[in-house]
């Protein structure tokens, strides 16, 4: 159940299956955001493929001594490269992987345009989606809605990589759906779909408690997303955003060349490994650790070497340094910068406040707090926005709201119009009238009992008392207690047992605190093994970083290796072009909003563009 | 958590964190865990899972210390301690996911497709061959023509009025052409010629290879765009009449784009770019320090350790080689990288990224494993380290000695109770020994061998303090006791004959196996040789292949090695009569000579180890009555236990001072040599590949080591008579010769200067023997 370990099995398997001598690996866009994920360049150097191409790249020069491993979807742009490359193809031997299923058809026709037999290999390897920890992927579609439904393009795409997933765990699942959302059942009824069809490639061993698949909507916890983070991995996306393992840093002040662009990846960085679920002032001590450490060995280069000896040591010892050293100074640098930001936003006041409107019902407190906060100059107008979206979530129906008042409040503080459209978009989607479960009171007794002795025990920490809603659906899933009401069955059969192997899937796309969460009950109920997906990772101001620096534009999956020529669109709609257009990115934003707008778009995608 | 961090006790490997009990896998941990503890506290849970992570993240203790001092830390409902996301490990294995093959499907429909362009290209050729098949130049164009129709019937020219590829209506002016490979017609702009030169370059090689070549697409499309030289022969159209094609063929141009691609399929087959050629030999490289890397890890750690299984000298050289491979693939992902660069045009880009990521790959792989060798002791530090080790190995084995003694003790205390000799608990006073008894009249003897002059051989320790005691007793002037001490001596010698027999005998069997294998790594050798020689043009790769060379030095020392490695064998099995041995010191003269029962035979030695041990005694501080040791031993009374020091005559000793001690040892040795295959029939004693060890480049600063009986030998073997085998001689020339070479080029003025002076030694050599055998 170890994603990260899936999709690395099938590249190694693929790398090994080609043999010795040089190679080149042929990826399309989506396919170089898979691999990046779970390979780094130097491991795959080690494998000796040296080169890493688009099939798409134009100017790509015939080497006949290289052998190409090709990664790609089964797009019908990509079988068409392929066929143009297989006419006059550029490297000796051909190994094609189709990440999903491909069409009896187009096998035919590639098998048609290889009229010099270069192709060795034609296989279907099942790692379609971004795995971005072993219990965490992801698929990168950004809006994958139009409003309640589908975009049907990003439905076919959302369940090739479910099914992909099931396939490369090898998983024939059960599914359970959320009833209160259409999208929902949409895409369990395809998932079971291709499960049926295609039952062959899903006849795996039988385990003795079939495993679950459990498919949600992002609209029944919109809180989540919007509150502030305070673990590193959270943190780090939610305040300088993650794109595959990807940091960019460009925009910290003062920062040196090298460090514009840092790789976070548990798989090679292993203080990021042991840092990334802790929180911020966790990591602060660690990271003095870490720099303790370092300046201990640091004396040593800087000793004089006066013997033989010495020399030998330091040679011999520098490579470790030099690393240790790109390790300090990247957690520095990206630390400090958290904590600048921090600083500077006042984010942890705010962040107190957003807590306690997740998580208690005390209104009047409540109030008058977001009161204060919006007078702060120094909260952001979009943590104000934040603030006052959260209050308008929670008390939505409170017979005294006062959400007129607080929008005033906005107004008066500057913030912009768009900022404010947002809280009603955020309302209109994932108000209480969509919600298909209460997320602020608990109705049965148990809850409401733990809620009160949470209160007699006083809060551990003011920043992270909010519990995914999430949470709490594992929870009754594992126990066997959710309601069949709320959350159905695909199908006649259910689960007599309690569940073992789950694997969640939120359509509009999973948080990392929702990550940790998950984290946290694999760790601590014995049996049970949970993987956690989304159409994408979120962060609120994702597509705010997107907007605001368009040469990073997420292209769904570009690899942080490949300098390829950056194009095409995203999620079908938001054209790079428009954003490029814009000089600044106030008017890039006002161009974006209104277009979407315009178009009538899902509110949900509109408040993540801010 | 912390607990299990315990500074004092390190204990490694799969231990369950509950009862510590080591399993040998992750697996069986975790299933021994799921059996007997799955009822207990699921935070155990987690400390599988550092445990796990633990031995997986051993090598770096630096960043993960963090992580676990973080482990008890939590400050909020989160556990707060992690390993990066879920452990993979601590969920079950996983296979690789589910696949699909289409490559069946793919080959059908293929090789449909195939075997259509197979015969269309073949049909070709053939005809080609046809049309070649005769003197053109000196056949007249009728002839010519009659045979030209002959191949391929000819299109009528009144049913095509038009051409066909370009359009344009055919006249006087405009005349007809027709294709002689597949008999179309076409315009004189549209036709293309194949000159005789690649028509037979077509015809020869498509012989051998008709089954695999193919032809291209014919879609009309494509072949407008590929109609190239017809603009040129626009000009020549006034000519066109008088026109004989003596060396060329006339042909359309589908035909002509068909053949052309076979030629390209041709010519890349044939061509393997300068890059394939160095990267080859880089990869061999890689491997080697893959292959090699390893083995000189062990010894390093071995030597390290303080063990002796492995020499200095041997490891050091195995580590100037793996430095020299690493070397050699530096040198050649540098010369990758510079490939091509000054040439004009500038290669694609995407070569230089190639060429960049090779030695990109090639200094990571340097990087990390050089980053893993570690460095050898010194001479004095492997000295330091032998000694101590040694010494724990004696804490160790007296105190498993002392339980033995102390058993041994208390049955003697009966028994020379049942003598009634004892009073009081006083010291019996050994057979041999009545030294006590004379204490008080100040006679000592002196026993060596307590610090430095350890023997490896307990008896031989026995022997040496025999002979001293003797010695002073003489100069005592107490024959009685030269008299007893020189019978004890004579049948502890006697007892070390026995065993120095046996040992030979399994030596030699062992021997006997050994050239067996050798026997079969020659021939693996001579092999190698055989294709080396074929390689001899490539410098560089020289360089490579005569570092096979060197694979065959471990092997050539085994015999060396495994007396020794016997000996410690012997040591173990002499350690137990010795015991006992110092046992009886103590015990009542009855019982005493019961150990030594076995012993017999002609005290052959005696007379031998005399002389050696003496110099050893004499530099030796007198330090320890033996006598007052066995007082000690003998009252376990008085101290409960047995003093450590007492058995530590007996204990093995440092094996380097094994060659000074035991004759044995060295004839052995030589019979190794003797016994080695390498060591042509026609010259049995020296072995030509000892003798190219000596001038290896990469070993020129290591002298010839006295201390290796081997090296010895085949200097011996080379100041000899026997001829060296002259072709190897000459060999080992040429590849000094690349190195220099090589060094030259990357700089390193010393190692020529070294290599150079090793080049001359080797021509002398070469010299002289060609003089002796004239």
């Amino acid at each position: 159940m170890n994603v990260v370990f899936a999709v690395k099995q099938y590249i190694s398997k693929m790398i090994e299956d080609s043999g010795p001598g040089m190679k080149v690996l042929l990826m399309d866009k989506e396919t170089t955001g898979i691999v990046s994920m779970v390979y780094t360049q130097s491991e795959i150097l080690q494998k000796e493929v040296y080169l890493f191409e688009r099939i798409d790249s134009q100017n790509r020069e015939i080497m006949k001594h290289l052998k190409a491993i090709c990664f790609l979807r089964p797009t019908k742009e990509n079988v068409d490269y392929l066929i143009q490359e297989l006419r006059r193809p550029k490297y000796s031997i051909y190994f094609i992987y189709f990440s999903n299923v491909i069409s009896k058809s187009d096998v035919k026709s590639l098998a048609e345009a290889d009229e010099q037999e270069v192709v060795a290999e034609v296989q279907e390897f099942y790692g379609d989606y971004i795995a971005v920890n072993p219990h965490l992927f992801s698929l990168n579609i950004l809006g994958c809605c139009q409003g309640r439904n589908w975009d049907p393009v990003q439905l076919s795409r959302t369940t090739q990589g479910l099914t992909a997933l099931l396939l490369s765990l090898k998983k024939c699942p059960m599914i359970r759906y959320q009833l209160s959302s259409e999208a929902a059942k949409r895409l369990a009824e395809c998932v079971k779909q291709v499960i049926t069809k295609e039952y062959e490639l899903f006849e795996f061993r039988r385990t003795e408690v079939p495993p679950l698949l459990l498919i949600l909507d992002r609209c029944d916890d919109a809180i989540t997303p919007l509150l502030n983070q305070w673990t590193y991995q959270a943190m780090v996306h939610e305040l300088l955003g993650i794109n595959n393992n990807r940091i960019d840093l460009s925009r910290v002040p003062g920062i040196s060349k090298d460090l514009r662009e840092v790789v976070l990846s548990a798989e090679n960085d292993e203080f990021y490994a042991n840092n990334m679920y802790l929180n911020f002032a966790e990591i602060g001590s660690n990271i003095k650790n870490l720099m303790e450490d370092f300046q201990k060995k640091k004396p040593k280069e800087q000793q004089k070497l006066e013997s033989i000896a010495d020399m030998k040591a330091f040679v011999e010892n520098y490579p470790q340094f030099k690393k240790m050293s790109g390790t300090v100074s990247k957690h520095v640098t990206v630390v400090g910068e958290l904590s600048r930001l921090v600083s500077e936003r006042n984010l942890l006041e705010v962040s107190e406040v957003e807590q306690e409107l997740a998580c208690q019902n005390d209104h009047s407190s409540a109030l008058q707090n977001v009161k204060r906060l919006l007078q702060n100059p120094r909260v952001t107008e979009f943590d104000a926005a934040r603030l006052v979206m959260l209050y308008a979530l929670h008390y939505e129906r409170h017979s005294s709201n006062s959400l007129p008042g607080l929008m005033m409040d906005l107004r008066n503080k500057g913030v912009s119009e768009k900022y404010r459209k947002l809280v009603s978009a955020v309302i209109e989607y994932g108000g209480k009238r969509v919600r298909g479960s209460d997320l602020f009171s608990p109705k049965d007794a148990v809850a409401i009992t733990k809620q009160f002795l949470k209160g007699l025990k006083g809060v551990e920490n003011v920043y992270t008392q909010h519990q995914p809603f999430l949470h709490e659906t594992l929870d009754h899933l594992i126990k066997g207690k959710l309601k069949e009401n709320l959350y159905p069955y695909l199908g006649p059969s259910t689960l007599r047992d309690r569940p073992q192997d789950i694997i969640v899937f939120i359509i509009g796309g999973a948080t990392y605190e929702e990550a940790l969460t998950v984290y946290n009950l694999n760790r601590t109920t014995p049996g049970v093994r949970i993987v956690l997906g989304g159409t994408t990772v979120h962060n609120t101001r994702r597509q705010l970083l997107v907007s605001l620096l368009p040469e990073m534009m997420p292209e769904c999956c570009s690899g942080f290796w490949t300098a390829q020529p950056k194009q095409g669109n995203l999620s079908g709609y938001i054209k790079v072009s428009d954003l490029n257009g814009a000089t600044s990115p106030l008017a890039s934003l006002q161009a974006f909003s209104t277009d979407q707008r315009g178009v009538g778009e899902e509110p949900w995608v509109l408040c993540l563009l801010l | 958590m912390a607990s299990l961090d315990d500074p004092g006790e390190v204990r490694e490997g799969f231990l369950c964190p509950l009862c510590l009990k080591d399993l040998q896998s992750f697996y069986q941990l975790q299933s021994h865990y799921e059996e007997e503890h799955s009822g207990e506290d699921r935070d155990v849970k987690g400390q599988i899972k550092s445990l796990v992570q633990k031995a997986r993240k051993a090598k770096n203790r630096l960043l993960k210390r963090e992580g676990d001092d973080r482990a008890e830390s939590g400050t909020h409902g989160y556990e707060s301690f992690s390993y990066g996301g879920v452990d993979p490990y601590m969920w079950e294995p996983q296979e690789l996911g589910a696949m699909r093959s289409h490559l069946s499907d793919f080959k059908k429909h293929r090789a449909a497709r195939i075997d259509h362009y197979v015969v269309e290209v073949n049909k070709l050729i053939i005809r080609l061959e046809k049309l070649t098949a005769f003197d053109r130049t000196n056949t007249e164009s009728a002839k010519i023509r009659a045979i030209e129709k002959s191949v391929v019937p000819w299109v009528n020219d009144q049913d095509v009025p038009f051409c066909p590829d370009c359009g344009n209506k055919f006249s006087i002016r405009n005349r007809r052409h027709h294709c002689r490979l597949c008999g179309s017609i076409m315009c004189k702009k549209c036709m293309e010629l194949i000159s005789l030169p690649l028509a037979n370059k077509l015809t020869s090689a498509s012989k051998d290879s008709l089954s695999t070549h193919t032809s291209p697409s014919q879609s009309p499309n494509s072949v407008h765009g590929s109609r190239r030289g017809s603009i040129s022969s626009v000009s020549s159209v006034s000519s066109v009449l008088d026109e004989k094609d003596d060396d060329r063929i006339r042909c359309c141009t589908h035909c002509k784009d068909t053949l052309l691609k076979r030629e390209q399929q041709i010519d890349e087959k044939e061509h393997t770019p300068d890059i394939v050629k160095l990267y080859e030999k880089l990869r061999l490289c890689m491997e080697k320090v893959d292959q090699k890397a390893p083995e000189y890890i062990k010894m390093a750690a071995s030597l390290n350790a303080g063990e002796t299984t492995y020499s200095l000298e041997h490891a050091g050289d195995l580590r100037v080689e793996v430095q020299k491979v690493y070397e050699l693939i530096d040198a050649l992902s540098k010369k990758i990288l510079t490939l091509d660069v000054k040439q004009d045009p500038p290669p694609h880009p995407n070569t230089l990224r190639l060429q960049r990521m090779i030695r990109y790959s090639a200094t990571l792989f340097v990087q990390e494993k050089l980053l893993g060798l570690m460095s050898l002791p010194t001479k004095e530090q492997f000295e330091e380290l032998k000694k101590k080790r040694k010494q724990e190995i004696e804490r160790k084995r007296i105190l498993e000695r002392q339980a033995a003694l102390e058993s041994q003790r208390r049955l003697e205390e009966r028994r020379s109770d049942l003598a009634s000799r004892a009073t009081n608990g006083e010291v019996v006073p050994p057979r041999r020994g009545p030294a006590p008894l004379r204490k008080a009249e100040g006679w000592l003897p002196l026993s060596e061998g307590q610090r430095q002059s350890e023997d490896p051989d307990p008896l031989l320790q026995q022997i040496h303090n025999i002979t001293s005691f003797i010695r002073q007793a003489r100069a005592a002037g107490r024959t009685d006791e030269v008299r007893t001490l020189q019978e004890n001596l004579r049948q502890l010698q006697d007892e070390y004959d026995q065993q120095q027999t046996e040992k030979a005998i399994e030596l030699s069997r062992r021997q006997a196996e050994e050239e067996d294998l050798q026997r079969e790594q020659l021939q693996a050798l001579r092999e190698r040789e055989r294709e080396r020689e074929r390689d001899q043009a490539a410098s560089l790769h020289m360089r490579t292949r005569s570092l096979d060379f060197r694979e065959i030095r471990p092997f050539q020392l085994e015999p060396g090695r495994e007396p020794r490695t016997h000996l410690a064998h012997a040591l173990d099995l002499g350690s137990s009569p010795a015991q006992s041995g110092t046992a009886t010191k103590t015990s009542p003269p009855s019982l005493a000579p019961e150990p030594f029962r076995g012993w017999s035979g002609p005290p052959a030695l005696g007379q031998e180890f005399l002389p050696q041990s003496t110099p050893t005694q004499r530099s030796e501080a007198p330090s320890l009555n033996p006598f007052d040791e066995e007082e000690d031993l003998a009252s376990p009374s008085a101290e409960g236990t047995a003093s450590p020091p007492a058995p530590e005559p007996s204990l093995g000793p440092p094996a380097r001072l094994l060659r000074e001690y035991n004759p044995f040892e060295e004839e052995e040795e030589e019979e190794a040599v003797a016994g080695n295959p390498f060591a042509r029939p026609d010259s049995p004693a020296p072995n030509p590949f000892d003798e190219e060890d000596e001038h290896p480049p990469w070993t020129p600063a290591s002298p010839p080591v006295p201390g290796n009986p081997f090296e010895e030998d085949s200097d011996g073997g080379r100041e000899g008579a026997e001829p060296i085998e002259e072709e190897l001689l000459l060999q080992q020339i040429d590849n000094i010769k690349a190195y220099i070479f090589d060094a030259k080029q990357c700089g390193r003025l010393d190692e020529v200067e070294v290599l150079t002076e090793n080049l001359r030694e080797l021509r002398r050599a070469l010299a002289t023997q060609k003089a002796g055998s004239d």
